[in-house]
């Protein structure tokens, strides 16, 4: 809980002055090192090349993000599996991936996966980029693990007196989950998932270091070019803001929408 | 309401909550009394089919409740149940709350179960919180919305757990004095309680269930005035000590 009282004035007026005077100063560091000309030109000359990137990005993210949901549900039918060997396996794998940094797994998949001649002619002949193909695959096994996780955690955080009620009013197994548990589960890990994109949106940037020409890719590519350092990435952090402050807004507004039925 | 409980056993581990319990009655209203931990609520679960015997049978109605659980499934769809408390759906509003096993369980459209809902929550005083979530209910509201729903589609059997046992006196009576209504329009009840009063008016017939078994059972005019086991009578002076 934030606390929603304001202090006195005069510390509120200090307090905004002091942030305000640290903020400016701050960006006066960063922007009087810009050669405005140079930089603005160069900056035109690689806009569609950044852009092409902030794209990329974009794709990657979505395409993650649904092929995450995908994996994550895959886990999940894998953890409530009745045959053990599969719910070992499945919280191994899952424990694997989660203790693996993404680099690593992202280069380790990346040779595996495009070094194989089959796969990337099967890639090939079904017109996938492999690059591409490959880091939506990697990024989306990686956010799958910890997203199973998440939604574990929410699934087992149903009291069984609602469990008991569903079945007491007559609905099978499956109407009990899909009227009763996912429904109130998706809105207590709802935050976590949130916060679990917004991850999957920066994570992207990694993909970098196997070839894919995403955002980041492309402002490297750019600093190289012209070696403008601020130049290259302050644009680069605005570009994933513009991606991941809405993920965050959205959850905001149904954490909001949401409020008033938790807090039964 | 014909209920035969034979040797009725169930245990979680290495605890017996109901201990071969044997009970044959002919009642309209059954309420189960006795103290806490003593097995009223196992009784009820498989009276309603939540759970299952470990051993024995119990037949309602001539009804075996065994068997795979489409057959228990088919058991509760026909019947209705309340528990001591967090009946309600939370994301849901209480319309919503009895709409929503009218349509997916009973197969009315949305309509016809809108109006069987409102119908019920307008026999229990509730047509004022229809579109309300439960949080924004009162424990007996919400209570009586749980009820609302149990009774929407005509139930053969209420089986009651308790459902006055987490509210306070003056909501306790908003919810017996419906119990009661229902028991006087012919409903057939299973209800649990500690309201000994109640339970005295409500029932034909009065079971006292401690340690898993039956200590005693019989009309209520005969259990409450004249019990024969001293267990009973020793429960009894203890329970109706303030009142």
């Amino acid at each position: 809980m934030s606390p929603s009282k304001s202090g006195n004035p005069f510390a509120e007026t200090a307090a905004a002055v002091l942030l305000t005077a640290l903020v400016c100063s701050g960006f006066w560091i960063i922007f009087s090192q810009l050669e405005w000309t140079r930089s603005s030109a160069a900056l035109w000359r690689y806009r569609d090349s950044l852009m092409q990137g902030w794209w990329a990005t974009l794709l990657v993210s979505a395409g993650s993000l649904v092929g995450s949901c995908l994996i994550a549900g895959l886990l999940l039918l894998g953890q409530r599996s009745g045959l053990r060997t599969v719910r070992r396996f499945t919280h191994l794998f899952v424990e694997i991936i989660r203790g693996m940094p993404l680099l690593s797994l992202t280069l380790i998949g990346y040779y595996v996966i495009l070094n194989n001649r089959q796969i990337s002619q099967v890639l090939e002949s079904v017109g996938l980029e492999g690059k591409m193909f490959a880091g939506i695959l990697l990024l989306s096994v990686f956010t799958g693990a910890y997203l199973t996780e998440i939604l574990r955690g929410g699934l087992e955080s149903i009291p069984q007196a609602q469990l008991d009620s569903a079945r007491a009013v007559g609905f099978d197994s499956r109407q009990v989950l899909r009227y009763v548990v996912f429904p109130q589960a998706l809105r207590r890990v709802l935050p976590a998932l949130a916060g679990q994109f917004v991850s999957l949106v920066k994570d992207s940037s990694l993909l970098m270091v196997i070839g894919v020409n995403e955002f980041t890719y492309q402002a490297r590519a750019f600093y190289a070019a012209t070696y403008l350092g601020v130049e290259a990435f302050l644009p680069l952090a605005v570009g994933y803001l513009l991606l991941t402050l809405p993920i965050s807004a959205f959850s905001h507004w149904l954490e909001r929408r949401f409020k008033a039925e938790t807090a039964a | 309401m014909k209920l035969h409980a034979e040797s009725l056993t169930r245990t979680y581990g290495e605890v017996h909550a109901l201990d071969h319990l044997t009970l044959s009655l002919e009642a309209r209203v059954l309420v189960l009394i006795g103290p806490s931990g003593g097995g009223k609520s196992t009784f009820l679960r498989l009276c309603g089919g939540l759970d299952r015997a470990t051993s024995g049978q119990l037949a309602i109605n001539d009804i075996l409740l065994a068997g795979d659980e489409r057959h228990l499934q088919q058991w509760r769809r026909g019947n209705g149940f309340l528990f001591q408390q967090f009946n309600l759906f939370p994301h849901l509003t209480a319309l919503r709350n009895i709409t929503l096993p009218l349509e997916k369980v009973h197969g009315m459209r949305p309509a016809a179960a809108i109006e069987a809902a409102r119908i019920s929550l307008d026999r229990f005083g509730l047509e004022a919180h229809a579109e309300k979530l439960p949080a924004q209910l009162s424990g007996g509201q919400q209570q009586r919305v749980g009820l609302a729903r149990a009774i929407a589609h005509g139930p053969g059997i209420l089986l009651l757990d308790e459902p006055t046992s987490a509210l306070d006196p003056e909501m306790t009576a908003e919810v017996l004095e419906l119990i009661q209504e229902l028991a006087a329009a012919g409903q057939h009840i299973i209800l649990s309680t500690h309201e000994m009063g109640f339970a005295r008016a409500v029932a034909d017939h009065v079971a006292l269930i401690s340690a898993g078994k039956i200590l005693e059972s019989g009309p209520p005019a005969e259990l409450f005035g004249s019990p024969r086991e001293p267990m009973t009578q020793r429960f009894l002076a203890k329970v109706m000590r303030f009142s």
